[in-house]
């Protein structure tokens, strides 16, 4: 169950755990600087999440909670977020 | 009096920064629910119950010191004391929403780096005892060593222990330093500095606060792959009937009392240019631009509503994805349905767009969106033209002729950014990451406040602007008078007749006639004016001046004549403060010139084409 993969690749209501952040290619010269800032919102190795729903049509962007904070993000950014997917539902 | 003290108030985005501004020094600022509603400092005065006075600066809200936007830049700049002619302040009001602690206190522990003196307000703290938070104040305030104060922003009584506090921490602060700026600090490792909120969080936090279920499961409807954008189109849709619907019994009651007015004027005085100018001039100008104000109230109270709720960076993260094909993205979303309510605004809220490029883009483009401006030129238009027939039961043909105004508004928009989203290359993608607030009622209070300041900013515009140039265009309709043997009007032989008809070979074949051409220029100084300017030119042009403008221009008009005006209004960059605003926001003349010629230049055309596809559709 406890499969490692990115955030972009978790579908609504599954919980997971952050592993680590990884680079990407996607942000060209400010990719450090995207990894700060989400850093900086709390995705930290450690912290849990909760996926909340998707975009147009279920696609792009993502919508994310961790603790009581909700997040959008593109699923570019969401590549960069290392996870593992946990077991029961929330 | 002593000099004020400066003090920040600093916080994340949407803490409650302004409505604590507010409540403190009795300001009016705009509050709503959403990341980036202040872009610029604001100051206000508050004396302290211990006898210093503090010159408040509210901030835009910043996640951090070290990654910013071009608004946080603000805050940062003038914390550190960067920017030249500002005093940097004194001591720092660190507001934290205590329903959101982790990301609050993160910054808090940034700021205590700064080395200045820091208070704590915990705001919201009834909300997040509600959600079951337990939090020791006392613990809190040793864990960090910096004084904490609990707030409740909304509460006429939420901030007076704060007040006591602030007067507490300036007797004790240095005097104005006037000394180097400051240097950052370099950024501590991210994942320390949340070692040490856990820590904090650690000693102070007997119970986290949880968010109620209710929360999930209203953005599993919001953000449902179907039920979501269908929920959007409906909102959106719902906004533009209402304000049709809704307004017309006021507006009629308002009509009704204008006639009244004038009638009873008219009869009072002698016949002279004072019973003109106060007739012709004020009554039949300024009084057809007033009556639009229910449809003004109506469209903000939704405005208000949704901005006070949490939607919209809700319906931003649903357009993010189609905004993105045409080089924009979900954050240009929130100025430019700002800019619905006046380009103005929604211009200086391009700042919390990170990409420059996407910036420069969202406010070429700020002035297509329908200002509540152009709603006079429309609603009198449709009502003049459009018959009042309902399709398919339920909506109503001029609604629906309102709705696609907008919409043409729109899907302009989304042809110019595509075009120019074609001759740039977009290097590397910006990040979205944008914060979905908790959802809230609108606060009642908040929205007539809102709507009682927006009531009033209307009638000051039709009491100074308008009626100025109401007065001035009554002046210069009515000299020099007419030649002896005319037989026009005496207007047609004016100052302004000649202007008008100097520039009817210009719109001639948009189909404007000189009476449209003359209403057009002091139109520029505010939309509306146009109304009120038609009004006074044609109850000068010897028209029955009894009748409603509404039914002389049905009259007099043909209807291509009156699409054609339409669509002029649409485009057309008939705004100089937009102009003024966009110049300040780009630091150039260039941008807001390209602003201007593209607009004309597709005002023109679209004139032309509805004009001529009019004419042939109606013969």
């Amino acid at each position: 169950m406890a499969a490692a993969v990115t955030l972009d690749q978790l579908p609504k209501h599954q919980r997971a755990r952050i592993t680590g952040l990884l680079p990407s290619a996607d942000f060209g010269n400010l990719d450090a600087l995207v990894t700060v800032r989400l850093k900086e919102l709390g995705f930290l190795p450690g912290a849990e999440l909760t996926v909340v729903g998707f975009g147009l049509f279920g696609g792009d962007p993502v919508a994310v909670r961790i603790g009581t904070t909700k997040f959008a993000l593109r699923l570019a950014e969401a590549r960069k977020v290392a996870v593992i997917a946990l077991a029961e539902a929330a | 009096m002593s000099t004020p003290l400066r003090v920040a108030l600093v916080g994340i985005p949407n803490c409650g920064k302004t409505a604590l501004f507010n409540r403190l020094t009795g300001s009016r600022a705009k509050v709503a629910n959403y990341a980036g509603v202040t872009v610029e400092k604001r100051s206000g005065l508050l004396t302290t119950p211990a006898g210093p006075v503090a010159e408040l600066l509210d901030l835009p809200g910043t996640y951090s010191l070290h990654v910013t936007s071009y608004d946080e830049r603000v805050t940062r700049e003038l914390l550190l004391g960067h920017q030249r002619g500002e005093a940097p302040p004194v001591a720092v009001l660190a507001v934290v929403d205590a329903c959101n602690l982790r990301l609050g206190l993160r910054l808090v522990l940034e700021l205590k780096a700064l080395g200045r003196p820091l208070l704590v307000a915990l705001n919201q703290i009834d909300l997040a005892r509600q959600r079951g938070l337990q939090l020791d104040r006392a613990a809190l305030e040793a864990a960090l060593g910096l004084p904490v104060v609990e707030t409740i922003a909304i509460r006429p009584d939420g901030a007076e222990s704060l007040k006591v506090a602030l007067g507490e921490l300036l007797q004790h602060a240095p005097p104005a330093e006037v000394g180097p700026p400051l240097m950052l600090p370099p950024p501590a490792e991210v994942e320390t500095r949340y070692h040490e909120v856990e820590a904090l969080l650690a000693a102070a936090v007997r119970r986290p606060a949880t968010l109620p279920a209710w929360q999930d499961r209203l953005d599993s409807l919001v953000l449902h792959p179907w039920a979501g954008p269908l929920l959007l189109l409906a909102v959106l849709f719902l906004m533009f009937q209402a304000v049709y619907a809704w307004s017309a019994p006021l507006m009629d009651g308002i009509d009704a009392g204008i006639a009244w007015l004038g009638a009873g004027i008219e009869g009072l005085l002698p016949d002279g240019p004072l019973k003109s100018l106060l007739v012709d001039g004020v009554i039949a100008g300024a009084g057809s631009v007033l009556v639009f104000l229910p449809q003004i109230l109506i469209l903000f109270a939704f405005i208000l509503a949704f901005e006070d709720s949490g939607y919209l960076p809700r319906a931003a993260m649903l357009l993010d994805r189609p905004m993105r094909r045409f080089g924009l993205s979900g954050r240009a979303f929130i100025p430019l349905l700002s800019s619905f309510a006046c380009a103005i605004p929604g211009i200086l809220a391009t700042r919390t767009i990170q990409n420059p490029r996407e910036r420069l883009l969202t406010i070429l483009l700020a002035p297509l969106m329908t200002c509540s401006a152009r709603l006079p030129v429309y609603a009198l238009l449709i009502g003049a033209f459009i018959p009042e027939r309902s399709i398919g039961g339920v909506f109503n043909l001029q609604g629906l002729t309102l709705f696609a105004l907008y919409l043409a508004g729109i899907g302009s928009s989304a042809v110019v950014a595509a075009i120019v989203q074609r001759s740039q290359r977009q290097r590397h993608d910006w990040p979205l990451l944008l914060e979905l607030p908790g959802w809230r009622l609108p606060n009642p209070r908040q929205l007539l406040q809102g709507l009682i300041e927006r009531a009033r900013l209307f009638l000051a515009r039709v009491g100074g602007v308008i009626l100025a140039m109401m007065v001035l265009l009554w002046g210069l309709s009515s000299f020099p008078g007419p030649p002896p043997g005319a037989t026009e009007a005496p207007i047609y032989y004016s100052v302004a007749g000649l202007l008008g008809r100097g520039l009817e070979w210009i719109f001639a074949p948009v189909g404007f006639n000189w009476q449209i051409c003359i209403a057009l220029v002091p139109g520029l100084a505010a939309r509306e004016v146009a109304v009120g300017a038609l009004g006074t030119v044609y109850a000068l042009s010897g028209q029955d001046s009894e009748a409603a403008l509404a039914s002389v221009i049905a009259a007099t008009w043909s209807l291509p004549t009156a699409l054609a005006l339409l669509a002029w209004y649409v485009y057309a960059p008939m705004c100089l403060p937009t102009l003024a605003v966009a110049r300040r926001e780009t630091n150039s003349w260039r941008w807001p010139l390209i602003m201007a010629g593209y607009l004309f230049g597709l005002a023109w055309i679209a004139a032309f084409v509805t004009y001529r596809v009019a004419l042939w559709a109606t013969t």
